[in-house]
């Protein structure tokens, strides 16, 4: 919903000051202390290897390695040990660094069992800190829904498309979704990228963008369907970037999804989603 | 209620007769004779007696004297020739008085009569600033400004550009009541808080109550700030204006029948879009010309005061104001208002001698509303507070050693909150949210000024205020009590307790009060506000010219409330779920001296102050609030100033020639800032953040210092026009506005890829205006 953020506009009278002045000056200042936490990003999708990055967090002012030095060193934390269990069976994921060539990310835990589809039962995660502390996380494999159809329509007097993205929300439930839609290619910056709620719509629902697609265009359409805490975590680090920068903006810290000892940040989550290609065409 | 009320006044008139035995009362009306303005706080005093009084907000006064021997009756105002009258008292008589400024006294008693009427009244925590030294006092770019004058007055934190809420002893921005001729203002702020509503040319009289709330006040916890509008030259023809670099105004106003009856308009707009229109049609074909926002405010006061016979006035005013903020695209049309609505119908009625009452009815409206319309799509988000207030006091005046008052007031407040509709235009895609309630606010309340001695006297009341909205209903009961004990004629001390309930909330982000803010009920789960505040002061006349206040508050606060993390504010038809409701606390000592006659006027404030919150908890079970779950404890709110120092001096070089300089120092406010960060690679598809910040603890950080030196000098260079120049921010300080941390990028060749990686973060301070000077033409027709 991040479209109906007034929060955007508001900065635009102070810059009308900036504008005429040199009012931006670099400072230095002292924060407080900070404890590296750790990071765990885990998405289960089905059919897909079990993966993990596990990361550490830094003080804010911190230098940041340069890729000369040792910089995977100073970001992964590894030597961890992590399993995730699932309807008796427990799958241990190895210390390893991995690069996915196709999807571009970077995994430092993985096993080579894939994900099961099964929406019944809790998938439960353990790691174990080579200090003791621990991180655990659980969640559960969410049914997909659909898209229904993807649509392009050009408005009568213009050259331009917009993107009309159907699908059906069961009012009987609380659904969480993200949504995301991609020009050209996955490997591109999103043109839509956030994550909502059914609290304002039900039944068939649509997902539009302006009328700014020119013919040829391919459009990638995605629908997540997310579990709460996944929806809580991403609104979270959106308002957490937002709220560094922008006075008008209320500071969040990050959702808190996982337990354990160790006070981790991140996400352990199922990945369901339906995903369209069109190309634009009219 | 009607009962009540009936037996009160039979009480009244009943005990009026047996005082009025041996005794007569000299009432009446106080005013100026040129203009016929009633003079509010104005003093009478009788000659040879140490007795006297001071006229009320509507300039009626009431005096016992004792039958017999004539008697001197001293009428005094400053800036006015007092006036003498002498009387024989045999019976009941009523005495219009209208004072002239004419020649100035060197009187001591005509220079030391405003810091008598402080010295000798109960009242505590209160400030005043008069009109004139609000057009005197530049604020930004060269506009005068009572509200953001006033904020120069100890307790209330001053500076700070880009916070638009006043901060009363550690209360929430939410937390003044604000009322323009007896009307609610929600927001009193135009332009993000440069500027407020309150137009100074048509404003007789401003006043901030921060602690020993007298119980005719209610519905805030930390201040009340009374606004009266002017009546009208009931005499002659007046008008009056000024032609600035950001607006423009007109006041105009005369007698409708000559002494009897009279009206004023008053009016002024920016003119911001004026110029800045023109920029974009100049530019317009320039594709990489991106347009400059529309802006403007304008607002508009009127009144009417009626004279109804000897007995009887009546007054109709009204407020209307709009900010309006615009940008068009090629693929969008935003447009942003937000204003405020008052209408205000009075009526003042002197019963007898010794009872007079003023019934109001009043009606305010504050709303925003944003629109987008983007090609085949639009958005409307708005929300808006609707009040029907009908109220009574009555002032009764027994003797000389009491003063009664007692009244109630009833308000029906209807809330908008949060509606959005969004779609587009051919229906295909269509939702909406919002709420709306429905509430009425309740009050009644008595108190009695009793001067025991002439050294000692209480003021004691008592407030029984409640609100029902959703089938529940809260009442409260709010004891308030204020005494003086004058240790010599130059010494006085002072305390006060005060009791408070709040029935309405202002959801506000902890980054700063915006006009999207949103009033929100008291319901079944969001319980009213609460404060208690005690507060005890010196005062010290120093010679004839320096007045010496020091005064020290305590107060708790109770059912506060703040947003829960991550809170999702806007299309969200169950607000209350983000909303956590804590406790908190304030306490401070202030102190200013203060010259209000000579050449050199001006004051000295500081204020040294603490405010905290604690134990917050979620109304929603699943709600997250770091703050307490992390284990860290009471916060202070980024309005927490330690410091806060503001030196006002007006020096009159010639009687043409007028300098004015005003500095001010806080403390920094505080900001919530990130202490940690990490990355964030997310799924396929989405975009990799390589630097999302890491919040914890609450408002750790204090912004540098504020310090701000602006000067002013009006040159009364015709008997009816006049130039203002001011230089604001003198010496071109850089205040903080706010701090962000931003990551700095180089592209690296990774094995033949270019790769972009953070190098380091940088703390960037942005300022809000440099040195500002201005001029402004004033005149009168």
């Amino acid at each position: 919903m991040k479209q109906f953020s007034i929060i955007k506009y508001l900065p635009v009278l102070s810059i009308l000051f900036l504008a005429a002045c040199d009012l931006e000056q670099e400072v230095e200042i002292e924060l407080p202390e900070y404890d590296s936490r750790p990071v765990v990003e885990c998405y289960l999708e089905p059919d897909a290897p079990f993966q993990l990055l596990l990361t550490k967090s830094s003080p804010y002012f911190e230098a940041f390695p340069s890729l000369d030095d040792d910089f995977l060193s100073n970001l992964l934390l590894q030597e961890a040990e992590v399993s995730i269990k699932h309807n008796g069976i427990t799958y241990p994921l190895e210390n390893e660094l991995r690069f996915d060539f196709f999807t571009g990310k970077l995994y430092n835990y993985s096993s080579t069992a894939t994900v099961p589809y099964d929406t019944l039962n809790p998938f439960e995660l353990m790691i174990t800190l080579p200090e003791g502390e621990t991180i655990t996380g659980s969640t559960q494999l969410l049914p997909q829904i659909p898209i229904d159809s993807v649509v392009v329509e050009v408005a009568e007097s213009d050259t331009l498309a917009r993107i009309l993205t159907y699908f059906n929300d069961n009012p009987n439930q609380e659904n969480y979704y993200r949504r995301m839609l991609n020009l050209s290619s996955l490997d591109s910056i999103p043109e839509q990228d956030f994550a909502f709620t059914d609290r304002v719509f039900e039944g068939n629902v649509v997902l539009g963008t302006n009328f700014e697609y020119e013919r040829g265009d391919t459009i990638y359409s995605a629908l997540f369907h997310i579990d709460k805490n996944y929806h809580d975590f991403l609104q979270s680090i959106e308002a957490a970037v937002a709220g560094n920068g922008n006075p008008f903006a209320q500071p969040s810290p990050t959702a808190n999804t996982l337990g354990g000892t160790a006070d981790a940040i991140g996400i352990f989550t199922g990945l369901v989603y339906d995903r369209r290609m069109v190309i634009v065409d009219f | 209620m009607k009962f009540i009320f009936t037996l009160c006044l039979a009480f009244f008139a009943v005990w009026g007769s047996l005082q009025a035995q041996s005794n007569v009362s000299i009432s009446g009306t106080l005013s100026d004779g040129e203009s016929g303005e009633t003079l509010i706080g104005a003093t009478i005093l009788v000659e040879g007696l140490n007795t006297g009084t001071t006229t009320n907000e509507y300039g009626f006064y009431s005096l016992s004297v004792p039958t017999g021997d004539s008697i001197t009756l001293i009428y005094s105002y400053v800036g006015f020739q007092p006036e003498l009258k002498r009387i024989l008292p045999t019976a009941d008589v009523t005495m219009n008085v209208g004072l002239s400024t004419g020649v100035k006294l060197e009187e001591v008693v005509v220079k030391a009569n405003s810091f008598r009427e402080q010295m000798n009244s109960t009242e505590m925590s209160v400030e005043a600033v008069s009109t004139r030294e609000a057009k005197l006092i530049p604020v930004l770019l060269g506009e005068s400004d009572i509200l953001k004058t006033i904020q120069l007055k100890p307790g209330i934190p001053s500076g700070s550009e880009g916070t638009t809420g006043l901060f009363v002893r550690g209360g929430g921005a939410d937390q003044n009541l604000i009322v323009l001729d007896e009307a609610v203002v929600y927001n009193p702020n135009h332009l993000f808080g440069f500027f407020s509503t309150f137009n100074t040319d048509a404003v007789k009289d401003l006043k901030i109550y921060k602690g020993g709330f007298p119980a005719q006040y209610g519905g805030r916890l930390s201040s009340a700030i009374d606004i009266k509008l002017k009546d009208g030259n009931n005499q002659d023809f007046e008008g009056s204006g000024g032609i600035g670099l950001l607006a423009s105004r007109l006041t105009l106003e005369g007698p409708i029948k000559e002494g009897k009856s009279s009206y004023i308009v008053s009016g002024r707009r920016t003119y911001f879009d004026l110029i800045t229109r023109g920029i974009n049609e100049s530019q317009k074909d320039d594709p990489d010309f991106t347009p400059i926002p529309d802006y403007y405010f304008y607002d508009l006061n009127t009144k009417v005061n009626i004279q109804l016979g000897e007995k009887d006035r009546l007054f109709l005013s009204g407020y209307f104001g709009r900010d309006v903020f615009g940008v068009e695209g090629d693929f969008f049309d935003f447009s942003f208002d937000w204003g405020n609505a008052t209408g205000t119908a009075r009526w003042n009625h002197v019963f007898n001698p010794r009872l007079f009452a003023n019934t109001t009815f009043t009606y305010s409206d504050y709303q925003y509303n944003i629109e987008n319309k983007a090609t085949g799509f639009s958005f409307n988000v708005g929300s808006n507070i609707e009040d029907v207030n009908f109220k009574t006091d009555f002032y009764y005046t027994p003797n000389n050693q009491h003063t009664i008052r007692f009244g109630a007031n009833v308000t029906h407040h209807s809330f908008t909150v949060g509606r959005l509709k969004a779609g587009s235009d051919d229906g295909t895609i269509s939702f909406s949210a919002g709420q709306e309630f429905e509430g009425v606010e309740f009050g009644a309340y008595v108190a009695d000024e009793i001067d025991f001695t002439d050294r000692f006297s209480v003021n004691a009341g008592l407030r029984f205020s409640g609100f029902n909205s959703q089938d529940k209903t809260y009442v409260g009961l709010e004891p308030r009590l204020a005494a003086r004990y004058s240790l010599t004629d130059r010494w006085v001390l002072k305390a006060s307790y005060a009791r408070m309930y709040q029935y309405l909330h202002l959801v506000s982000s902890a980054g700063a009060a915006l006009p999207t803010d949103v009033w929100y009920p008291s319901t079944a789960k969001v319980k009213p506000q609460r404060s208690d505040q005690v507060a005890a002061g010196v005062s010290y006349l120093l010679g004839s010219q320096f007045l010496i206040n020091l005064e020290a508050y305590y107060k708790v606060l109770d059912n506060q409330l703040q947003f829960v993390d991550g809170a999702q504010l806007f299309a969200n038809d169950e607000l209350e779920e983000e909303f956590a409701v804590g406790e908190g606390e304030a306490y401070g000592l202030e102190v200013s001296i203060e010259k209000k006659e000579g050449r050199l006027t001006g004051w000295i404030g500081y204020t040294l102050a603490k405010t905290q919150l604690d134990n917050f908890e979620t109304l929603n079970p699943d709600g997250r609030f770091l703050q307490e779950t992390g284990g860290y404890g009471a916060f202070s709110p980024i309005y927490d100033r330690r410091h806060d120092l503001s030196v006002v001096a007006m020096y009159e070089v010639t009687d043409k020639l007028t300098a004015t300089a005003t500095f001010v120092y806080g403390s920094g406010d505080l900001r919530w800032l990130p202490t940690g960060r990490f990355t964030f690679q997310d799924i396929y598809g989405a975009s990799f953040e390589s630097v999302v910040p890491d919040f914890q603890e609450r408002n750790t950080f204090r912004l540098p210092a504020y310090h701000r030196l602006d000067l002013g000098l009006v040159w009364q260079f015709h008997p009816k026009h006049d130039f203002t120049f001011s230089v604001v921010n003198a010496y071109d300080r850089r205040n903080t506005f706010f701090i962000y941390l931003e990551p700095e990028f180089e592209e690296v060749d990774n094995g033949g890829v270019l790769v972009e990686v953070p190098t380091r973060i940088a703390a960037k301070q942005v300022s809000l205006f440099p040195i500002l000077p201005s001029i402004t033409w004033n005149f009168k027709i």
